[in-house]
């Protein structure tokens, strides 16, 4: 167990190395942010005294030298538009995002699971019917589509939520709708498959042989096997949520990471750029490890693998 | 059995765990940045009972009323006026500033912390009079020292906007009320910066909050004062109650919320949520045309936009440099079809470098479409046959910028300048165009926030530019003879000259100037945004 976790987390380091090294030269590969920073009258010799202020001029080993050091101590630099911390800012945005992803997550679990579980235990219901229906429509409408028409029935029309911004509690209810979609549907679709397929296993059968209620078989054997496979989606789906979704909080005006990362990237704002990407790589990563881990917990072939 | 139930609870401790600390997260909301409290409790008790005085004694005084709400289209990076990178952050921003002088709509400049100014013999110097009953927001005095300290401020080379104050060679204090400001040469530039860009600030309240603490709630002498500013979602200022323009502002409250879709900004107009938004296609208006309670406005926007040639770099020695091949391009391309078939007729012509709004406008008739001539001139200059170049454009880096594009790029082909369109990555194309590394032929666009062109005249086409392509020593000449005349007349004379020598010798074709569409509730009243996409929203107000 042990070993498993540690070379979890050491592939996670790794492969968090790697996105900054990666975050660092992509966002450098058009160029820096002198001139859109500078009015388009600007001088060129205002230009170059404004790269030279900023240490836009050095080389770029140097800079990502500099970058590394100053990122082992905490410090991500100044956002280049905000002019404040880069992770200060991160922070001031990660309260909107944490909870779109949550409640989207919640939505997702609360609905998708049992519409799963009952599919899978009685397909061609009409119950079974609904939940194909929202593995289809969940994994194939798009979601910026579907964004507007909400906005269009329910906050245009009906006046039951407002169009966007993050103001009263029923502003969530929107965005986590959408976002939880894609989710939902992947959700319903693997679990119903996996009651399906367990519902066919030898120790189900082996239990029914014992005389056991389908009731019990299904709450004590079959729902803690369908599990395993559900762990797995909720964490990468939650770790992906968490990492702010560009679209969804656009059309929102949800004020999460999502939104900033798009700006700052069209900004050229590096050290925030570099900031969201760490933290949303971290995110991941962080999520995946504790993922593998309690898969490891709930399954012990894989432990002992 | 036992083993595999306490797997189970471990597995639902940890999950249920996770999902409170999740859901605890939220419970914490943004940090809201809050203007400085600075009245204690025992002066806000004093400052009650005065009210209660003035109520008795006098009728009651006039009250800013009601809140105005706005969407804005862009995440907005400063609230300072020298760095807001763009003009939603510049519209907001400047909401609690004031300049020394205000412009006024028709191009004017009228006193506004300045009450009168003088410019000296030689045209170099400004000697402004200061308003002497104006205090900051925090109660600073307004005076010459504010001034001074502002442009040393703001003229530093990490401000955005520096080169609106790096204008001005020195600022000096005269007296406590008087102020001159120099130029290196004359330069009838000065007042537009200064209207434009030089927000005043308190030197003691910045000195001591620093760049970073004021960058965030920010201290002027305008109508509005800074309250909060959550990033991503709202920006809030109110009332000044001591603004020195008597009467004044009429809204007690606005709202600058940020809403980067149309789409988002359509439907919050039409519930209300925000009553002014800005920035809509004219697709967009025509789906909130009679929706009840909201007007649609529409207004010629100062963005000139043009096909440029390059005989710099990459149009060096092509046929581009003969002056018939340029003209020819300007007979090929059928403007007002384009106009009418892309943007539904909502966009104007374009004559010149010169806007119909700027000094001098000689309004000339436009270049006619005509193929025969353009493949005459064609032939005029030796090419009978066209040639081939490549062109470029910044991808949706404008409002349908690539269908304009791609109808110009088939224009061109029809007479026999055989082209490919490139369509690139905005920012990379906008890099290459300062490094003069885009094809012979490119579109751009240019915008004015002041009514006069000489700010992209000079950009696009004077010597040494960033975004300069063309260099046409006749032309050089004529716009540095602009930057040093300061009589208005004499300016608008050079300027016809331009325009002139500029349909002789066409450095760019001459494309369009697109109109704004803004969606505006009815309770809105004298809400006049400019055709430079900018407001000012203390004479603006709300009923109910």
């Amino acid at each position: 167990m042990q070993r498993y976790i540690v070379s979890s987390v050491t592939q996670a380091v790794l492969v968090l190395a790697g996105v900054l090294i990666l975050v660092f030269f992509m966002v450098r590969a058009t160029g820096d942010p002198a001139r859109l920073m500078l009015a388009r009258e600007a001088k060129p010799e205002q230009v170059e005294e404004f790269r030279e202020k900023m240490g836009f001029n050095r080389p770029l080993i140097v800079q990502f030298g500099d970058f590394v050091f100053k990122a082992f101590t905490g410090d991500f630099g100044n956002s280049l538009h905000y002019r404040l911390p880069a992770f200060d800012l991160i922070l001031e945005r990660l309260p909107a995002t944490v909870q779109l992803a949550v409640v989207a997550l919640i939505m997702a679990v609360v609905i998708a699971i049992p519409l799963g579980l009952i599919g899978g235990a009685s397909p061609g219901s009409p119950v079974d019917a609904v939940g194909r229906a929202i593995g289809l429509v969940g994994q194939t409408v798009p979601p910026f589509w579907l964004a507007l028409v909400l906005i269009i029935v329910f906050a245009v029309n009906l006046r039951w939520f407002p169009t966007s911004g993050r103001d009263e509690w029923t502003s969530v209810v929107m965005p986590g709708l959408v976002l939880s979609l894609g989710t939902m549907g992947r959700l319903v679709r693997l679990t119903r498959s996996s009651v399906l397929e367990i519902m066919g296993d030898d120790y189900i059968r082996t239990a029914r042989s014992k005389g056991l209620s389908d009731s019990v078989i299904f709450f004590k054997h079959a729902l803690r096997n369908a599990a395993i496979p559900l762990i797995t989606v909720i964490g990468v789906q939650f770790g992906y949520m968490l990492g702010g979704t560009v679209i969804i909080e656009s059309v929102f005006a949800w004020p999460g990471l999502g939104r900033l990362v798009a700006e700052s990237i069209g900004r050229r704002d590096f050290p925030l750029v570099q900031g969201i990407a760490f933290f949303a790589s971290a995110v991941v990563i962080l999520l995946t490890v504790l993922t593998d881990i309690l898969y490891a917990l709930v399954d012990p072939r894989i432990r002992y693998e | 059995m036992f083993a595999r139930r306490k797997l189970w609870n471990i597995v639902s401790a940890l999950v249920a765990a996770a999902l409170v600390l999740a859901a605890c997260a939220p419970a914490a909301t943004p940090q809201v940045i809050k203007e400085t409290e600075v009245v204690t409790v025992k002066e806000t008790q004093i400052v009650k009972e005065t009210q209660v005085v003035t109520i008795t004694a006098t009728p009651e005084p006039f009250k800013p009323q009601g809140k105005l709400t706005v969407g804005l289209t862009t995440d907005i990076a400063a609230i300072e006026v020298p760095y807001a990178p763009e003009r939603q952050a510049d519209n907001a921003s400047k909401t609690m500033y004031d300049s020394l002088v205000f412009p006024t709509a028709d191009g004017n400049y009228e006193p506004a912390l300045a009450e009168s100014w003088d410019v000296s013999a030689d045209g170099k110097t400004y000697t402004f009079h200061l308003r002497k009953d104006v205090t900051f927001h925090n109660g600073e005095p307004f005076n010459a020292d504010s001034v001074v300290y502002s442009w040393q401020v703001y003229s530093q080379p990490e401000v955005t906007y520096a080169n609106n104050w790096t204008i001005a060679e020195t600022v000096e204090k005269v007296d406590d009320y008087t102020v001159n400001i120099s130029t290196a040469e004359p330069n009838a530039l000065l007042l537009p910066y200064v209207a434009v860009g030089w927000a005043m600030i308190p030197p003691k309240a910045h000195a001591e909050m620093g760049v970073q603490a004021f960058a965030q709630s920010p201290i002027g002498t305008g109508p509005f004062m800074f309250k909060e500013w959550v990033k991503g979602d709202h920006l809030v200022v109110v009332a000044n109650p001591n603004y020195w323009r008597q009467g004044y502002p009429k809204v007690a409250e606005i709202e600058f919320k940020f809403l980067t879709e149309a789409a988002t900004r359509v439907a919050a107009v039409q519930t209300g949520e925000i009553d002014i938004a800005p920035r809509l296609t004219s697709d967009d208006a025509q789906t909130l045309l009679g929706a009840p309670g909201v007007q649609i406005i529409r207004y010629p926007v100062n963005r000139v936009y043009y096909l440029a040639f390059n005989n710099l770099t990459t149009g060096k020695d092509t046929p581009l440099e003969k002056p018939e091949v340029r003209q020819a391009l300007a007979h090929a391309i059928d403007m007002d079809a384009i106009i009418k078939a892309i943007f539904s007729g909502y966009a104007t012509r374009a004559v010149g470098f010169v806007g119909p709004s700027d000094l001098g406008f000689d309004g000339a008739e436009p270049v006619e479409y005509n193929v025969e001539k353009a493949k005459q001139l064609l032939a005029d200059a030796g090419y009978p046959n066209g040639f081939e170049m490549d062109m470029a454009c910044p991808d949706a880096g404008y409002p349908k910028i690539n269908d304009v594009c791609q109808a110009i790029s088939g224009y061109l082909n029809e007479v026999g300048v055989k082209n490919t369109l490139d369509l690139q990555e905005a920012n990379a194309y906008w890099e290459r165009e300062a490094n003069k590394e885009l094809p012979p032929l490119f579109v751009d666009s240019w915008s004015s926030t002041v009514p006069d062109s000489y700010g992209r005249l000079q950009g696009a086409l004077g010597q040494g530019e960033t975004y300069a392509n063309w260099y046409d020593e006749k032309l050089v000449s004529l716009i540095e003879q602009v930057a040093v005349t300061v009589d208005t007349d004499k300016r608008a004379e050079v300027y016809r000259e331009i325009q002139t020598y500029m349909r002789e010798n066409p450095p760019f074709v001459y494309l369009y100037f697109p109109e704004a569409f803004e969606a505006v509730t009815t309770r809105v009243q004298d809400y006049k945004p400019r055709s430079a996409e900018n407001y000012f929203l203390w004479d603006v107000s709300v009923s109910d």
